[in-house]
Protein backbone atom coordinates (compact mmCIF):
# COMPACT_ATOMS: atom_id res chain seq x y z
CA UNK A 1 0.00 0.00 0.00
CA UNK A 2 2.12 3.26 -1.49
CA UNK A 3 0.59 6.48 -2.30
CA UNK A 4 3.22 8.61 -4.28
CA UNK A 5 2.57 12.35 -2.67
CA UNK A 6 3.79 13.62 -6.16
CA UNK A 7 0.70 11.74 -8.04
CA UNK A 8 -1.51 13.44 -5.51
CA UNK A 9 -1.74 16.80 -7.64
CA UNK A 10 -2.95 14.84 -10.70
CA UNK A 11 -5.02 12.88 -9.15
CA UNK A 12 -6.76 15.81 -7.74
CA UNK A 13 -6.95 17.90 -10.75
CA UNK A 14 -8.29 15.16 -12.63
CA UNK A 15 -11.27 14.53 -10.14
CA UNK A 16 -11.82 18.60 -9.62
CA UNK A 17 -12.49 18.21 -13.51
CA UNK A 18 -14.67 15.89 -13.20
CA UNK A 19 -16.67 17.95 -10.75
CA UNK A 20 -16.92 20.60 -12.92
CA UNK A 21 -18.22 18.23 -15.64
CA UNK A 22 -20.96 16.62 -13.14
CA UNK A 23 -21.96 19.82 -11.16
CA UNK A 24 -21.65 22.64 -14.10
CA UNK A 25 -24.70 21.98 -15.85
CA UNK A 26 -27.16 21.91 -12.95
CA UNK A 27 -25.73 25.26 -12.04
CA UNK A 28 -25.81 26.88 -15.61
CA UNK A 29 -29.64 26.16 -15.29
CA UNK A 30 -30.00 28.45 -12.37
CA UNK A 31 -29.05 31.27 -14.67
CA UNK A 32 -32.07 29.73 -17.32
CA UNK A 33 -35.63 30.36 -17.31
CA UNK A 34 -37.40 26.72 -17.72
CA UNK A 35 -40.17 27.33 -20.42
CA UNK A 36 -42.47 24.30 -21.35
CA UNK A 37 -40.13 24.38 -24.53
CA UNK A 38 -36.73 23.76 -22.59
CA UNK A 39 -38.54 21.62 -20.82
CA UNK A 40 -39.31 19.60 -24.08
CA UNK A 41 -35.64 19.87 -24.57
CA UNK A 42 -34.00 18.65 -22.27
CA UNK A 43 -36.70 15.72 -21.81
CA UNK A 44 -35.53 14.36 -25.36
CA UNK A 45 -31.72 14.24 -24.20
CA UNK A 46 -32.26 10.77 -22.49
CA UNK A 47 -33.50 8.75 -25.96
CA UNK A 48 -30.87 10.60 -27.83
CA UNK A 49 -28.13 9.51 -25.33
CA UNK A 50 -29.23 6.09 -24.98
CA UNK A 51 -29.05 6.21 -29.33
CA UNK A 52 -25.86 8.01 -28.91
CA UNK A 53 -24.78 4.87 -26.89
CA UNK A 54 -26.12 1.78 -28.79
CA UNK A 55 -25.33 3.33 -32.20
CA UNK A 56 -21.57 2.55 -32.27
CA UNK A 57 -21.96 -0.28 -30.81
CA UNK A 58 -23.77 -1.38 -34.08
CA UNK A 59 -21.86 0.59 -36.44
CA UNK A 60 -19.00 -1.47 -35.27
CA UNK A 61 -20.85 -4.19 -36.94
CA UNK A 62 -19.53 -7.11 -34.95
CA UNK A 63 -22.37 -10.12 -35.35
CA UNK A 64 -23.10 -10.85 -31.53
CA UNK A 65 -23.45 -6.93 -30.72
CA UNK A 66 -25.92 -6.53 -33.94
CA UNK A 67 -27.60 -9.93 -32.45
CA UNK A 68 -27.48 -8.94 -28.91
CA UNK A 69 -29.68 -5.38 -29.33
CA UNK A 70 -31.60 -7.17 -31.74
CA UNK A 71 -32.50 -9.59 -28.86
CA UNK A 72 -32.98 -6.88 -26.44
CA UNK A 73 -34.86 -4.94 -28.68
CA UNK A 74 -37.16 -8.15 -28.85
CA UNK A 75 -37.38 -8.85 -25.57
CA UNK A 76 -38.02 -5.56 -24.19
CA UNK A 77 -41.26 -5.88 -26.67
CA UNK A 78 -42.70 -9.11 -25.80
CA UNK A 79 -41.86 -8.96 -21.96
CA UNK A 80 -41.62 -5.26 -20.94
CA UNK A 81 -39.00 -6.02 -18.72
CA UNK A 82 -35.57 -3.79 -19.24
CA UNK A 83 -33.57 -6.15 -16.73
CA UNK A 84 -34.72 -9.11 -18.59
CA UNK A 85 -34.13 -7.91 -22.13
CA UNK A 86 -30.47 -6.64 -21.24
CA UNK A 87 -29.60 -9.75 -19.38
CA UNK A 88 -30.71 -11.69 -22.59
CA UNK A 89 -28.70 -8.92 -24.65
CA UNK A 90 -25.72 -9.74 -22.70
CA UNK A 91 -26.28 -13.79 -22.76
CA UNK A 92 -26.67 -13.45 -26.30
CA UNK A 93 -23.70 -11.41 -26.92
CA UNK A 94 -21.30 -13.68 -24.41
CA UNK A 95 -22.42 -17.11 -26.53
CA UNK A 96 -21.89 -15.12 -29.64
CA UNK A 97 -18.38 -14.03 -28.60
CA UNK A 98 -17.97 -17.70 -27.07
CA UNK A 99 -18.94 -19.33 -30.07
CA UNK A 100 -16.77 -17.26 -32.46
CA UNK A 101 -13.60 -17.63 -30.63
CA UNK A 102 -14.23 -21.54 -30.07
CA UNK B 1 -40.80 17.29 -3.27
CA UNK B 2 -38.75 15.15 -0.84
CA UNK B 3 -35.45 13.38 -0.70
CA UNK B 4 -36.25 10.55 1.31
CA UNK B 5 -34.11 7.28 2.61
CA UNK B 6 -37.52 5.50 1.02
CA UNK B 7 -36.22 7.45 -2.40
CA UNK B 8 -32.37 6.28 -1.66
CA UNK B 9 -34.07 2.74 -0.95
CA UNK B 10 -35.85 3.05 -4.24
CA UNK B 11 -33.01 4.10 -6.52
CA UNK B 12 -30.19 1.97 -5.23
CA UNK B 13 -32.37 -1.05 -5.69
CA UNK B 14 -33.41 0.21 -8.94
CA UNK B 15 -29.89 0.29 -10.35
CA UNK B 16 -28.23 -2.98 -9.19
CA UNK B 17 -28.40 -5.01 -12.14
CA UNK B 18 -25.94 -2.11 -13.73
CA UNK B 19 -23.69 -2.02 -10.77
CA UNK B 20 -23.23 -5.76 -11.56
CA UNK B 21 -21.96 -4.03 -15.31
CA UNK B 22 -20.21 -1.63 -13.18
CA UNK B 23 -18.67 -3.93 -10.72
CA UNK B 24 -17.06 -5.68 -13.94
CA UNK B 25 -15.76 -2.80 -15.19
CA UNK B 26 -13.79 -1.23 -12.33
CA UNK B 27 -12.19 -4.96 -11.87
CA UNK B 28 -11.45 -4.31 -15.37
CA UNK B 29 -10.03 -0.66 -15.14
CA UNK B 30 -7.93 -2.38 -11.59
CA UNK B 31 -6.16 -4.90 -13.55
CA UNK B 32 -5.38 -2.00 -16.01
CA UNK B 33 -4.28 0.75 -13.69
CA UNK B 34 -1.45 -2.36 -11.53
CA UNK B 35 -0.44 -2.65 -15.45
CA UNK B 36 0.33 0.91 -15.67
CA UNK B 37 1.99 0.85 -12.17
CA UNK B 38 -0.72 2.47 -9.49
CA UNK B 39 -0.39 1.17 -6.44
CA UNK B 40 -3.71 -0.13 -4.54
CA UNK B 41 -4.54 2.59 -3.07
CA UNK B 42 -3.91 5.23 -5.83
CA UNK B 43 -6.03 3.13 -8.01
CA UNK B 44 -8.97 3.50 -5.71
CA UNK B 45 -8.24 6.98 -4.79
CA UNK B 46 -8.28 7.83 -8.60
CA UNK B 47 -11.80 5.56 -8.93
CA UNK B 48 -13.25 7.35 -5.74
CA UNK B 49 -12.58 10.95 -6.75
CA UNK B 50 -12.81 11.54 -10.63
CA UNK B 51 -15.19 8.21 -10.65
CA UNK B 52 -14.99 7.88 -14.60
CA UNK B 53 -14.79 4.58 -16.37
CA UNK B 54 -13.84 6.27 -20.16
CA UNK B 55 -12.13 9.35 -18.08
CA UNK B 56 -10.38 6.62 -15.91
CA UNK B 57 -8.57 4.34 -18.56
CA UNK B 58 -7.47 7.27 -20.67
CA UNK B 59 -5.69 9.14 -18.05
CA UNK B 60 -4.07 5.94 -16.79
CA UNK B 61 -3.18 4.98 -20.44
CA UNK B 62 -1.68 8.29 -21.05
CA UNK B 63 -0.07 8.31 -17.36
CA UNK B 64 1.55 5.11 -18.26
CA UNK B 65 3.10 7.05 -22.10
CA UNK B 66 4.14 10.04 -19.64
CA UNK B 67 1.61 12.68 -20.50
CA UNK B 68 1.23 15.65 -18.45
CA UNK B 69 -1.26 16.99 -15.89
CA UNK B 70 -2.49 19.42 -18.52
CA UNK B 71 -3.14 16.48 -21.30
CA UNK B 72 -5.27 14.47 -18.72
CA UNK B 73 -7.21 17.11 -17.45
CA UNK B 74 -8.02 18.06 -20.78
CA UNK B 75 -8.91 14.36 -21.64
CA UNK B 76 -11.47 14.16 -18.28
CA UNK B 77 -12.77 17.20 -19.70
CA UNK B 78 -13.72 15.84 -22.82
CA UNK B 79 -14.37 12.44 -22.03
CA UNK B 80 -16.92 13.84 -19.24
CA UNK B 81 -18.59 16.82 -21.11
CA UNK B 82 -21.60 14.58 -21.57
CA UNK B 83 -21.84 15.38 -17.80
CA UNK B 84 -22.53 18.96 -18.17
CA UNK B 85 -25.97 17.98 -20.33
CA UNK B 86 -26.86 15.33 -17.35
CA UNK B 87 -26.87 17.64 -14.86
CA UNK B 88 -28.71 20.55 -16.47
CA UNK B 89 -31.34 17.76 -17.10
CA UNK B 90 -31.80 17.09 -13.64
CA UNK B 91 -32.11 20.69 -12.90
CA UNK B 92 -36.18 20.70 -12.88
CA UNK B 93 -35.80 17.79 -9.90
CA UNK B 94 -32.65 18.21 -8.23
CA UNK B 95 -33.19 22.21 -7.58
CA UNK B 96 -36.44 20.98 -5.49
CA UNK B 97 -34.06 19.72 -2.93
CA UNK B 98 -31.17 21.37 -0.74
CA UNK B 99 -28.29 22.20 -2.73
CA UNK B 100 -26.17 20.00 -0.31
CA UNK B 101 -28.26 16.96 -1.46
CA UNK B 102 -27.90 18.22 -5.40
CA UNK B 103 -24.32 18.51 -5.21
CA UNK B 104 -24.12 15.66 -3.36
CA UNK B 105 -25.93 13.29 -5.78
CA UNK B 106 -24.27 15.17 -8.69
CA UNK B 107 -20.78 14.06 -7.25
CA UNK B 108 -22.31 10.26 -7.51
CA UNK B 109 -23.77 10.90 -11.01
CA UNK B 110 -23.30 8.51 -13.44
CA UNK B 111 -24.18 7.42 -16.95
CA UNK B 112 -26.28 4.50 -15.84
CA UNK B 113 -28.34 5.90 -13.08
CA UNK B 114 -29.15 9.07 -14.84
CA UNK B 115 -30.52 7.10 -17.34
CA UNK B 116 -32.80 5.09 -14.86
CA UNK B 117 -33.48 8.51 -12.86
CA UNK B 118 -34.66 9.90 -16.04
CA UNK B 119 -36.64 7.12 -16.56
CA UNK B 120 -38.13 7.05 -13.36
CA UNK B 121 -38.94 10.59 -13.69
CA UNK B 122 -40.38 10.15 -16.41
CA UNK B 123 -42.58 6.94 -14.58
CA UNK B 124 -43.98 9.45 -11.87
CA UNK B 125 -40.81 8.94 -9.46
CA UNK B 126 -41.48 12.10 -6.97
CA UNK B 127 -38.44 11.78 -4.53
CA UNK B 128 -35.42 13.08 -5.78
CA UNK B 129 -33.26 11.09 -3.41
CA UNK B 130 -33.89 8.33 -6.05
CA UNK B 131 -30.67 10.27 -7.62
CA UNK B 132 -28.80 9.61 -4.98
CA UNK B 133 -29.79 5.65 -4.09
CA UNK B 134 -28.86 5.12 -7.74
CA UNK B 135 -25.51 7.23 -8.01
CA UNK B 136 -24.69 5.30 -4.70
CA UNK B 137 -25.65 2.12 -6.04
CA UNK B 138 -22.82 2.36 -9.01
CA UNK B 139 -20.45 4.49 -6.80
CA UNK B 140 -19.85 1.90 -4.63
CA UNK B 141 -18.75 -0.95 -6.86
CA UNK B 142 -16.80 1.35 -8.99
CA UNK B 143 -14.14 1.52 -5.74
CA UNK B 144 -14.39 -2.09 -4.48
CA UNK B 145 -13.99 -3.59 -7.67
CA UNK B 146 -10.85 -1.25 -8.82
CA UNK B 147 -9.69 -2.70 -5.57
CA UNK B 148 -10.27 -6.01 -6.35
CA UNK B 149 -8.97 -6.06 -9.64
CA UNK B 150 -5.55 -3.90 -8.50
CA UNK B 151 -5.38 -6.52 -5.76
CA UNK B 152 -5.78 -9.97 -7.35
CA UNK B 153 -4.94 -9.71 -10.51
CA UNK B 154 -6.46 -11.81 -13.18
CA UNK B 155 -9.11 -13.48 -11.24
CA UNK B 156 -11.69 -12.68 -13.69
CA UNK B 157 -9.59 -13.50 -16.90
CA UNK B 158 -10.82 -11.46 -19.37
CA UNK B 159 -13.67 -10.03 -18.80
CA UNK B 160 -15.00 -9.20 -22.23
CA UNK B 161 -15.76 -13.10 -22.71
CA UNK B 162 -18.52 -12.13 -19.72
CA UNK B 163 -19.43 -9.27 -22.06
CA UNK B 164 -20.30 -7.26 -18.95
CA UNK B 165 -18.98 -4.15 -21.37
CA UNK B 166 -22.20 -5.05 -23.29
CA UNK B 167 -24.58 -4.30 -20.18
CA UNK B 168 -24.72 -0.39 -20.79
CA UNK B 169 -25.67 -0.89 -24.54
CA UNK B 170 -28.15 -3.44 -23.63
CA UNK B 171 -29.72 -1.57 -20.98
CA UNK B 172 -29.71 1.19 -23.23
CA UNK B 173 -31.28 -0.81 -25.86
CA UNK B 174 -33.68 -2.13 -23.99
CA UNK B 175 -35.13 1.54 -22.23
CA UNK B 176 -35.39 3.24 -25.46
CA UNK B 177 -37.34 0.42 -26.96
CA UNK B 178 -39.35 1.26 -23.72
CA UNK B 179 -39.60 5.13 -24.05
CA UNK B 180 -39.86 4.75 -28.38
CA UNK B 181 -42.60 3.04 -27.40
CA UNK B 182 -44.92 4.93 -25.45
CA UNK B 183 -43.81 8.33 -26.76
CA UNK B 184 -43.45 7.85 -30.53
CA UNK B 185 -40.53 9.56 -30.58
CA UNK B 186 -39.38 9.07 -34.24
CA UNK B 187 -38.30 12.80 -34.93
CA UNK B 188 -35.82 12.63 -31.92
CA UNK B 189 -34.40 8.84 -32.81
CA UNK B 190 -33.89 9.99 -36.35
CA UNK B 191 -31.90 13.00 -35.60
CA UNK B 192 -29.95 11.18 -32.91
CA UNK B 193 -28.94 8.50 -34.76
CA UNK B 194 -27.84 10.33 -37.81
CA UNK B 195 -25.94 12.38 -35.35
CA UNK B 196 -24.20 9.36 -33.88
CA UNK B 197 -23.23 7.46 -36.90
CA UNK B 198 -21.75 10.33 -38.46
CA UNK B 199 -19.69 11.51 -35.30
CA UNK B 200 -18.38 8.05 -34.50
CA UNK B 201 -17.11 8.28 -38.38
CA UNK B 202 -15.67 11.40 -37.74
CA UNK B 203 -14.49 11.95 -34.06
CA UNK B 204 -13.20 9.99 -31.15
CA UNK B 205 -15.86 7.95 -29.33
CA UNK B 206 -15.73 10.49 -26.35
CA UNK B 207 -18.00 12.85 -28.16
CA UNK B 208 -20.24 10.73 -29.54
CA UNK B 209 -22.43 10.91 -26.74
CA UNK B 210 -22.18 14.73 -26.13
CA UNK B 211 -22.96 15.14 -29.74
CA UNK B 212 -26.21 13.40 -29.71
CA UNK B 213 -27.19 14.49 -26.43
CA UNK B 214 -27.44 18.09 -27.72
CA UNK B 215 -29.02 16.91 -30.94
CA UNK B 216 -31.49 15.35 -29.06
CA UNK B 217 -31.74 18.67 -27.15
CA UNK B 218 -32.32 20.40 -30.78
CA UNK B 219 -34.93 17.73 -32.09
CA UNK B 220 -37.07 18.34 -28.55
CA UNK B 221 -36.76 21.94 -28.94
CA UNK B 222 -38.62 22.19 -32.43
CA UNK B 223 -41.11 19.58 -31.90
CA UNK B 224 -41.82 21.41 -29.17
CA UNK B 225 -42.29 24.27 -31.41
CA UNK B 226 -44.36 22.60 -33.80
CA UNK B 227 -46.67 21.12 -31.28
CA UNK B 228 -47.73 24.77 -29.74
Amino acid sequence: MTLRLELLPLIFALALASFACRAGGFWIMRFVRMTPRIQSALRAAPLAVMVGIVAPAAARGHPPELLGIAVTAAVMRLTGSDLGAALAGVATVALGRALLRG
Amino acid sequence: MSFSPAGWRRGFLRAQPLAVGVFGYAVAFGLLASEAGLSVLEAALMSATVYSGSAQVATVGGLAAGAGILASVVTVLMLNARYLLYGASLRPWLSQSTPGQAYASLYFLGDGNWLLSMNARNAGEQDAGFVFGSGIAMFLPWVVGTLLGSVAGSWLGRPELLALDFLLVAFCAAMATDLFKSRGDLWTVAVALAVALGVERLAPSGWTIVATGLAGIVAGYFRHEERA
